[in-house]
């Protein structure tokens, strides 16, 4: 009662106002003010007033519409007085930007009556735009991996209704950065300032600007970030104890004990405080392959492996049935996508003139899983064969050992000892050799130096190697660079300043360096293997939604096609190196790349993205009051607190309701003037 | 001025039913000792030897009454419905005088004591004027009572016609049966004002009755006046059909309609004037 009506009268305020319906009654039935008229007789009247009962109560109830009009404007005047309300939210402020976020995140179905986190936060949005007055403007926009802008300034509620249903849902990953970077550049308008003599003058009108941030807060807090003008409010959607089950990654690869096997392997996360059991399901073109059950302990991961024949080929699809006792919140990380090709050796060509520390190397098991070595000498470099596989990206990489071909082949190359014959490399260094470098540093980041220690190693002579432009020395001595790594077009060159096995003056082979002997030596070589040839079949398995995916084709004129997952083509460009990229991956998916009519390639898009499979909502920690709360947002220095779900601002009607007794008013004049009635 | 034949008591111009001198035959009948031999018809002696009278109707004066309802509640209307009431009776009664009638004018409210002249003849008519002019509205409206008075003061046969608004609260079919019960043929002309037919009334009202001011609260409404002209079209053809099934003649008269029209008109198709 409290919260519908709120008194704004004292007692005898109510008392005077309390008598006013019984006196309108009162005064209506004892009205004395008739005319008085001589008749010759009331015979007729009589029967008249008799038949129509007008003195019956009822009658004269049923009559007497003035007074029950007059009793209405009373009783609204009376309702207004009482002030009545509810609970509601309200906007305060001019100008409003809604961010809504339409991440993976935001498909759960937490809402009410199974509603989802978006259409939730839609709905929100909707409230609050019906409480925009004539004098307000907001703007939509949505964001997920991209900002969007729906709807741009206006006050016109109905397009921003309209804006508003456009929002879909989308699979892609949280990015608040860039929504608040296009908000503040809405918000934030360049700043003009006229300096007059000593004084500064801000000419440009800085007006502040609700925003309101609508999500489930999956994501970090933004940092190196200047609200200026903007007002935050976060409204966080979604519950605290939403529970999810996810594939968080699924990938094929070979099967290290039998090669002649693949695997395909499937992680699993449970994000609710209860172990589950979850059975997984492997579809290969739609076809059920394997199904198996996993258990998946609270909060944690777990995995399982299907094993492939190395034949298999086609689309792969791994789905989970979390079951019907667990509320599985969020649907579209039950499924992953994957593509399995009939796989394809890597090709590595070793041309040298016999290196057997390099060739045991390179021969290794492992090494073999990860491509096929082919070896020729020097001499065969002029040979036909060289010619024509060389031009045609016949290999994935080749290594020049002590020898140099005529022209840089259509491949990666790893050249040691000497320099890539191309004008970038040969102008930088200038045959600079040094003896009896030291290498002091190396990039521990780079793959191909990965998990490897090359302090310590002896080098007897080695050329200095400077790489191009655009390159990156990998490996740095005492006496300069000795390793580096350029791209070119599309390729990688390495040189390795220093030989392996030199050759003395007389002739024969002498070790130039005790790298062979060290642990690091066939690391590195599985490194190479591994970034320029190993596993590149499989490599495309993490796509992720909405970021560009680049695809290698062969040069071609012809039409390239892109198949959606749902169906819908898209013509795409290519450029002349045979390069795709293709930017329009908002499905999850297999994708199909189609030259010619012809379907060349295909790629999987999966969610995979642990923060927007943890759907429910972050619960602050510290602090014993806060301890249901919804964890805040960090913007640049700002902490903003996460709003209730209903702000608590009162919505009155005492407006509504006096206009409404002055109708009934109008009315009454109407009615006693017209006596359309009485 | 009458289509019934009543007996008079003198000679006059109407036929009456009794036998007796005039010039129209009637019917023949055997001579009885005593019968005047003037009447005896020789021819008929001469050729059939037997003595056959012959009869001739008599020619006799008419009892013409006009009853004129003198309440207050005649006086209202422009002109007031007392006022048409007299110059209808003095018309009537003026037709009675020239045709040799016997005409007397009573009003309603008279003891049975008080007697008003008859008049006869054309000579009569300045006092029967001056009689009617007389005549002032007063008391309340008792049909009943002034019907029986008027019907012990004359107790012949005759022709009466009630001239009144028939606004009785005890009803009006009592007084009409008196009429019935003297054999008098009756004739009911109903004045009303055209306030009283179309009411010019708005607003809250109470109306008082002026003669016993009795009250009636009234809210004008659309409805209100609807029912209205029913009830009054429900009285009046109600006065109207109870003086069909009695043979009493019946008729309603406006007082804006001029009272030569009605006479002339109205009354000649009703055969009450010829």
């Amino acid at each position: 009662m409290e919260s519908l009506f709120r008194n704004s009268l004292g007692p005898t305020a109510w008392i005077i106002l309390g008598l006013i319906p019984p006196a309108i009654f009162a005064l209506y039935f004892l009205k004395l003010k008739r005319q008085p008229l001589e008749v010759p007789s009331t015979y007729l009247w009589h029967r008249v007033i008799e038949d129509l009962h007008v003195n019956s109560l009822w009658q004269r109830l049923r009559k007497s519409l003035l007074m029950f009009l007059q009793l209405l404007v009373v009783g609204l005047a009376i309702l207004a007085v009482l002030r009545p309300g509810w609970q509601g939210e309200s906007l305060q402020g001019e100008q409003f930007i809604f961010l809504v976020d339409n991440s993976a995140s935001m498909s759960a179905t937490d809402g009410e009556n199974g509603r989802s986190r978006l259409d939730e936060a839609k709905a929100r949005v909707s409230a609050l735009v019906d409480q925009m007055e004539s004098d307000m403007s907001a703007m939509i926009i949505s964001f997920a991996e991209q900002p969007n802008v729906v709807q741009e300034f206006t006050n016109n509620r109905r397009q921003l209704h309209e804006a508003l249903a456009r929002i879909e849902p989308s699979a892609a990953q949280t990015d608040l950065t860039g929504a608040l970077r296009l908000a503040d550049g809405f918000a934030n308008p360049g700043r003009v300032t006229i300096e007059d003599e000593n004084a500064e003058y801000e000419v440009t009108e800085q007006r502040n600007i609700q925003l309101y941030i609508l999500s489930d807060g999956r994501f970090a807090g933004v940092e190196d970030f200047s609200l200026g003008n903007l007002q935050p409010l976060f409204l966080p959607i979604g519950s605290l104890s939403a529970e999810n089950v996810a594939i968080t990654a699924f990938n094929t690869r070979q099967n290290e004990e039998r090669p002649e096997l693949r695997q395909a392997f499937v992680q699993l996360a449970n994000f609710s405080t209860e172990d589950h059991s979850v059975v997984v399901e492997l579809y290969l073109n739609d076809q059920l392959l394997d199904a198996a059950e996993v258990q998946v302990p609270a909060e944690a991961v777990a995995s399982t492996t299907f094993n492939l024949l190395r034949e298999a080929e086609g689309e792969l699809r791994a789905t989970i049935d979390p079951g019907n006792d667990f509320k599985d919140e969020l649907g579209i990380d039950n499924t992953a996508y994957a593509v399995l090709e009939n796989q394809r050796d890597s090709r590595v060509l070793l041309v040298t003139p016999g290196n057997n520390s390099l060739e045991a190397a390179l021969t290794t098991d492992r090494a073999k899983r990860l491509a096929k070595v082919e070896k020729i000498t020097p001499a065969e470099l002029e040979g036909n064969a060289y010619q024509r596989e060389s031009q045609t990206e016949y290999y994935d990489l080749i290594i020049f050992d002590q020898c140099v071909p005529k022209s840089m082949p259509q491949a990666n190359t790893l050249f040691i000892g000497t320099m890539p014959p191309s004008d970038d490399w040969t102008k930088a260094n200038d045959s600079e050799s040094v003896v009896g470098p030291q290498i002091i540093d190396w990039q521990r980041s780079h793959a191909l130096l990965s998990l490897l220690e090359l302090g310590g190693i002896q080098i007897a002579d080695a050329n200095i190697v400077r790489p191009p432009l655009g390159g990156r020395v990998l490996v740095d001595s005492t006496d300069g660079p000795l390793v580096a790594i350029a791209p070119r077009d599309h390729y990688e060159d390495v040189a390795i300043g220093f030989e392996i096995i030199g050759k003395n003056a007389a002739g024969e082979s002498t070790f130039n360096t005790d790298w062979p002997r060290k642990h690091s030596f066939p690391g590195f070589w599985l490194n190479v293997l591994d970034h320029f040839a190993g596993g590149s079949d499989d490599s495309q398995l993490a796509n992720r939604p909405e970021k560009m995916v680049e695809l290698k084709l062969s040069p071609t004129e012809e039409n390239v096609e892109v198949i959606l997952p749902d169906g819908s083509r898209q013509n795409v460009a290519v450029d002349d190196t045979g390069r795709l990229g293709f930017q329009d991956t908002e499905q999850l998916g297999v994708y199909d790349v189609l030259v010619g009519g012809r379907r060349a390639k295909q790629f999987a898009v999966n969610l995979f993205d642990r923060p927007e499979s943890d759907v429910a909502l972050r619960v602050r920690q510290e602090g014993e009051d806060s301890l249901n709360t919804v964890e805040s947002l960090e913007i640049g220095y700002v902490d903003v607190a996460a709003q209730p779900a209903q702000t608590e601002i009162r919505r009155e009607m005492w407006k509504p309701l006096l206009l409404l007794a002055l109708f009934v008013l109008l009315l009454e004049w109407y009615i006693y003037n017209r006596r359309v009635y009485i | 001025m009458t289509r019934k034949i009543f007996r008079g008591r003198m000679k006059g111009e109407r036929r009456s039913k009794r036998k007796g001198q005039s010039v129209e035959f009637a019917d023949f009948r055997n001579y009885v000792a005593g019968d005047d031999l003037r009447q005896l018809d020789w021819n008929l002696y001469a050729r059939l030897d037997k003595l056959i009278l012959k009869l001739f109707l008599e020619e006799e004066d008419l009892h013409f009454y006009a009853l004129i309802d003198a309440s207050l509640s005649m006086d209202f209307g422009d002109p007031t419905k007392l006022e048409y009431a007299k110059q209808l009776a003095a018309a009537l009664a003026f037709v009675g005088l020239i045709r040799a009638d016997r005409v007397r004018i009573e009003t309603i409210d008279q003891p049975v004591s008080q007697r008003n002249p008859v008049y006869r003849g054309r000579a009569s008519a300045w006092r029967m004027l001056q009689q009617v002019g007389a005549i002032e509205p007063q008391g309340g409206t008792q049909l009943a009572t002034g019907v029986k008075n008027f019907c012990m003061r004359n107790p012949g046969r005759g022709i009466v016609v009630l001239i009144s608004d028939l606004m009785d609260k005890e009803g009006y079919e009592s007084a009409l049966k008196y009429f019935l019960s003297h054999e008098m043929d009756c004739f009911v002309i109903q004045v009303l004002s055209q306030a009283e037919i179309e009411p010019d009334v708005k607003g809250d009202l109470r109306l008082v009755d002026c003669e016993d001011e009795d009250e009636a609260e009234i809210t004008v409404s659309a409805p209100l006046l609807r029912k209205y002209h029913e009830t009054l079209n429900t009285f009046c053809s109600g006065a109207q059909q109870f003086c069909a099934k009695r043979g009493m003649h019946y008729l309603l008269a406006n007082n804006q309609v001029p009272v030569e029209e009605l006479v002339a008109k109205h009354l000649r198709r009703r055969g009450l004037v010829r």
